[in-house]
């Protein structure tokens, strides 16, 4: 008998499915969750995306230029922490994360609104699950570096010191959930239900 | 054109990008297509950021490094973008939107090629703020890459023709 990757991946994604779901049919849940929706549904967002033909191309570009600021911030100080361009003095560096958190915040202000517009087009998707998963573990992650990684940031500033441990597993893990939440992204089309 | 555009889509790559349902045909190009974007553009989002004040106390210089992630970036989006292209020739080349889009990665690649000699000059010191010319340079640098973002993505809502024998919607 032999496992294959595909096995893996199936059960880990029935595993969060099934979770996703429970949650999803908790009553409780279920009856404010609908509201809530209903809500979001005839918020003026949703309404101005659902009808306007250029509103969801322009949000949508702005999704992309979120990122973009984003990766350029986020995604490259955490190649600083994986030891790439040592040079950096790192301390100095980490002054571009309040424009990455401008990004991810414009990301999160179009991302509800495309929720608004059509709410069950993310709700029951697979790709979607993943997304939040992804953005949930990059923003434990953050948790992570300010608790454990922060306050040693002078201790690998120049280029002759290699970043410590829990400094390159912070970028590892934080690069790698970024790009996954940009693929899962790209996928949110292929998985519509 | 049509002959030329027909003989493309009949090619297998073109069929097997359009028709296959894998995940690893068309959604895949597209996800290569975005991971690139985020690390071509955000390398120059990073050193536009630093020459407008951004990260004082980064060296210019020491940002060099990280141009070959931007080139990594470039490739990786030339070859999708190839591949995207050879799978609906006909809706890409008959929009005036995606030959805008070309010229805007064009001008963004002249100025980060200009910006680079900044850089790599060492003119820019950890606590010095950039000349002039360079912000004005990053400024443009920032704006054309908004620009050709925002018309690749526009490229998806103004098509007229998806192949040749069908039409958007």
């Amino acid at each position: 008998m032999s496992v294959s990757l595909f096995d893996v991946w199936t059960t880990i994604n029935q595993f969060i499915y099934d979770i996703w779901m429970s949650v999803m049919q908790w009553d409780w849940l279920n009856d404010h969750l609908r509201a809530v929706l209903n809500t979001l549904y005839y918020t003026p967002m949703g309404e101005f995306l659902r009808t306007s033909t250029w509103g969801w191309p322009l949000f949508e570009s702005l999704h992309f230029t979120g990122m973009s600021v984003l990766a350029g911030t986020i995604v490259m100080f955490d190649l600083r922490l994986l030891g790439f361009a040592r040079a950096v003095p790192v301390r100095a560096m980490h002054k571009l994360i309040p424009f990455g958190i401008g990004g991810f915040l414009v990301n999160m202000s179009t991302g509800i609104c495309f929720i608004c517009a059509t709410p069950d087009q993310y709700l029951f998707n697979a790709a979607f699950r993943w997304k939040v998963i992804f953005i949930t573990t990059a923003g434990l992650n953050v948790l992570f570096f300010y608790t454990r990684v922060f306050r040693r940031l002078e201790t690998f500033s120049d280029e002759h010191h290699t970043p410590p441990i829990a400094a390159r597993l912070v970028g590892g893990v934080s690069l790698f959930a970024w790009v996954g939440v940009m693929t899962a992204g790209r996928l949110l089309t292929f998985f519509r239900p | 054109m049509d002959p030329f555009f027909l003989s493309i889509e009949n090619s297998a790559l073109s069929v097997w990008l359009r028709e296959s349902t894998t995940t690893w045909a068309f959604p895949f190009v597209l996800i290569l297509h975005t991971v690139g974007l985020a690390f071509l553009v955000g390398v120059n989002v990073a050193i536009d950021l630093r020459a407008l004040g951004g990260a004082m106390g980064v060296p210019l210089i020491a940002l060099r490094r990280y141009y070959r992630w931007m080139w990594a970036g470039f490739w990786v989006n030339a070859f999708s973008g190839v591949l995207l292209l050879i799978a609906y020739p006909t809706k890409a080349l008959t929009n005036p939107l995606f030959y805008l889009k070309l010229t805007l990665i064009g001008v963004g690649l002249v100025l980060a090629v200009k910006i680079r000699v900044y850089v790599t000059s060492g003119a820019v010191g950890p606590t010095d703020v950039a000349p002039g010319p360079l912000r004005r340079l990053a400024s443009v640098s920032l704006l054309v890459w908004v620009a050709s973002i925002t018309a690749g993505r526009l490229l998806a809502y103004t098509c007229s023709r998806l192949t040749v024998e069908t039409s958007c919607r």
